[in-house]
């Protein structure tokens, strides 16, 4: 019997890649025409009625429709800011700011900094993710501690990590207060739950028989770790890495409290030079340079962010969670 | 190798009650026991338990060497489970592979596999096998250890009846000179597989003998009634009673298969229900206020009065009455 969506329109006859690519033609003709004319406004109803039209073309259902609109109002709240900061950049300041040695650094530490973060996360994240996977006494309250970052206010948790680590603090001896150390620190501190989250999940979804089969078989429990555990876990630990360090490459609050500006090797320079995490470089930017040339740096940072999260989507699709194999 | 254990263990779970299981069993060299028990009557926490996997009280014994103590990988034990748990990263070779580092006398996987029928898959991954293959897999992935007693979880459970009719003969000729655990909830498994049986019950061992006395000489209405007996209680059939030579009182147990019907016989009763089944009918009489169950190439109409015949040496006085109170 044929269903209302095929006497509608035969998603197999158009396929759903050439509709999405469609679909997105349109949505940017209709941006460029309405951003040219200067009302941007129009763009916003347009996006919201096409998604509805659209949506009544290849279902035909009253409640997909409401919710392809719904959605469509939140993907204009989202979507349309971003889209008119692209438009509205001016190309000789990008250019001028992609060449800006200072950028450069911004963008080396912005990367390396959070990559740092990435690392501890996962080296002391991933053991504790293993053991809560497997439960023991106490557990809630160290999930409590674990998912804390979350919620504590990132500026707060800078002026934690001071108390903490800083002068009077745990490690008298090491030096957190504008340093590299205090930098990747407050990074760690905000994207470690990313870390541990994740890579838990990736252990929970493991059948417990499986670490079994491979115990009764002869092989303990490092052993079993090694060759069952963490490959079959691997890519939740990859996931929870990446999110981490989109997490480090993003924070402000934290950062800027501990280590506003660092010092570290460049090895361009070859030496040691000072700058600032990239948020923090953007902000010092648009305090002193306004608008136009802070955008420009963002719009660069930006460039960078929309990398890690392609590769963030790459990783977590489900071709390559199954890895072609599970 | 002869096992025996005799163990107890406390099982918990988020919002349900504890399950605790305490049982005893031994297995002579050679000799396949077979755990027989309805779901949920802690079969499988039972072998679990025997082979290392949870924390419990009690002996179990290899050849009288102790090894409740010793981690699963040192028990030498091989292990078969419900869901296969083959390793879903490796492929068959490597699967079976799988403990020949910890073991010195291997068997080699390219004949195990051809000699289990599944000599093509070696360079297959096991999630694009099908379940009798995977199962063979992991079947060959427990014997490539040579282990001294092999541990069956249910095996057959998960497949087809083809599959499990064709996978019951293989395994009837893997176990025949092994020493064995084989846990089901299939009472024709049971019998065709079993040197003896244990039925389980509650975290019970509430009987153990051989497939004749199990099924012939239930030691409670329980244990018949999963072996797919006729329950008597006479106080509710007296028409049965009086019809035996040897009056007694109490609950009676007797075959299905045992029950002839035609137009002469002891007692009068009248069909109930007929359910085809492969190669005969599952007639349910009524007599008095019981029924019972009879084989049948050709079943008389439902609502027909026939007479039964009870074999008396077929009727197994399964729980006397209580003295009556003066």
């Amino acid at each position: 019997m044929a269903t209302r969506t095929e006497t509608r329109f035969s998603l197999d006859g158009v396929g759903r890649v050439p509709l999405a690519v469609a679909f997105l033609v349109v949505q940017v003709l209709a941006f460029v025409a309405a951003y040219t004319v200067g009302r941007p406004t129009w763009y916003a109803f347009f996006m919201i009625g096409s998604t509805a039209v659209t949506a009544y073309a290849v279902h035909g259902d009253s409640f997909v429709v409401a919710a392809a609109t719904m959605g469509s109002i939140l993907m204009v709240a989202l979507g349309l800011p971003l889209f008119l900061f692209v438009a509205r950049q001016q190309p000789a300041i990008v250019v001028e700011k992609a060449f800006n040695p200072d950028v450069h650094r911004m963008l080396y530490l912005g990367v390396y900094g959070p990559l740092l973060a990435a690392i501890v996360s996962l080296v002391f994240g991933v053991p504790l993710a293993h053991l809560l996977s497997e439960g023991f006494a106490g557990q809630p309250l160290v999930e409590s501690l674990v998912d804390l970052p979350l919620v504590v206010p990132h500026s707060v948790a800078g002026i934690i990590i001071l108390f903490g680590f800083g002068k009077g603090g745990a490690f008298p001896n090491i030096s957190v207060l504008g340093t590299m150390i205090g930098m990747v620190l407050a990074m760690t501190f905000v994207s470690a739950p990313y870390a541990v989250n994740a890579t838990r999940e990736a252990f929970e979804s493991i059948d417990d028989r499986l670490e079994y089969a491979s115990r009764i078989h002869g092989a303990s429990r490092w052993d079993t770790f090694r060759r069952v555990t963490a490959p079959l876990a691997v890519r939740g630990m990859v996931t929870g890495g990446v999110l981490a360090w989109a997490r480090a490459v993003s924070e402000f609050g934290a950062v800027a409290v501990v280590a506003y500006s660092v010092s570290f090797f460049y090895p361009p320079a070859g030496g040691e030079v000072t700058a600032q995490h990239a948020p923090v470089f953007v902000y010092g930017t648009y305090l002193q340079g306004g608008l136009a040339e802070s955008g420009a740096v963002a719009f660069i940072l930006l460039g960078v962010s929309a990398l890690i999260f392609l590769l963030v989507r790459y990783l977590t699709s489900d071709s390559t969670t199954t890895g072609g194999v599970v | 190798m002869s096992l025996h254990a005799d163990v107890s263990a406390t099982f918990s779970a988020d919002g349900a009650e504890s399950f605790h299981v305490d049982a005893e069993f031994e297995v002579e060299r050679g000799e396949s026991l077979v755990i027989l028990g309805p779901s949920g009557s802690g079969k499988t926490l039972l072998l679990e338990t025997v082979a290392g996997f949870h924390p419990h009280e009690g002996p179990v014994t290899l050849d009288g060497q102790r090894v409740s103590d010793t981690p699963p990988e040192k028990r030498d034990f091989g292990f078969v489970f419900q869901d296969y748990a083959l390793f879903p990263h490796m492929t068959v070779r490597k699967n079976v592979d799988f403990g020949s580092r910890y073991h010195d006398d291997t068997r080699d996987a390219a004949e195990l596999l051809a000699e289990l029928g599944v000599g093509d898959l070696t360079d297959r991954y096991p999630p694009t096998l099908s379940g009798g293959e995977q199962q063979r897999v992991a079947l060959a992935r427990a014997l490539a250890v040579r282990p001294e007693v092999m541990l069956l979880d249910e095996p057959l459970a998960a497949l087809d009846v083809p599959t499990r009719q064709s996978l019951r003969d293989d395994l009837a000729d893997v176990l025949a000179d092994a020493t064995a655990v084989y846990v089901t909830h299939n009472r024709t498994t049971a019998r065709a597989l079993a040197d003896r049986i244990a039925v389980m019950n509650d975290g019970q061992v509430v009987q153990i003998g051989t497939a004749d006395e199990i099924f012939h000489r239930p030691a409670s209405p329980m244990v018949a009634r999963f072996t797919g007996s006729n329950v008597i209680d006479l106080d509710d059939a007296p028409s049965i009673r009086s019809a035996l030579d040897t009056p007694t009182d109490g609950i009676v147990t007797i075959r299905p298969e045992a029950v002839a019907f035609g137009d002469s016989g002891d007692v009068r009763a009248t069909v109930e229900r007929i359910v085809r089944e492969d190669a005969s009918s599952r007639v349910t009489f009524a007599v008095d206020d019981v029924t019972v169950e009879a084989f049948a190439d050709r079943a008389p109409a439902v609502g027909t009065e026939v007479w039964l015949t009870l074999p008396e040496d077929e009727v197994h006085v399964c729980r006397a009455a209580a003295p009556a109170a003066d």
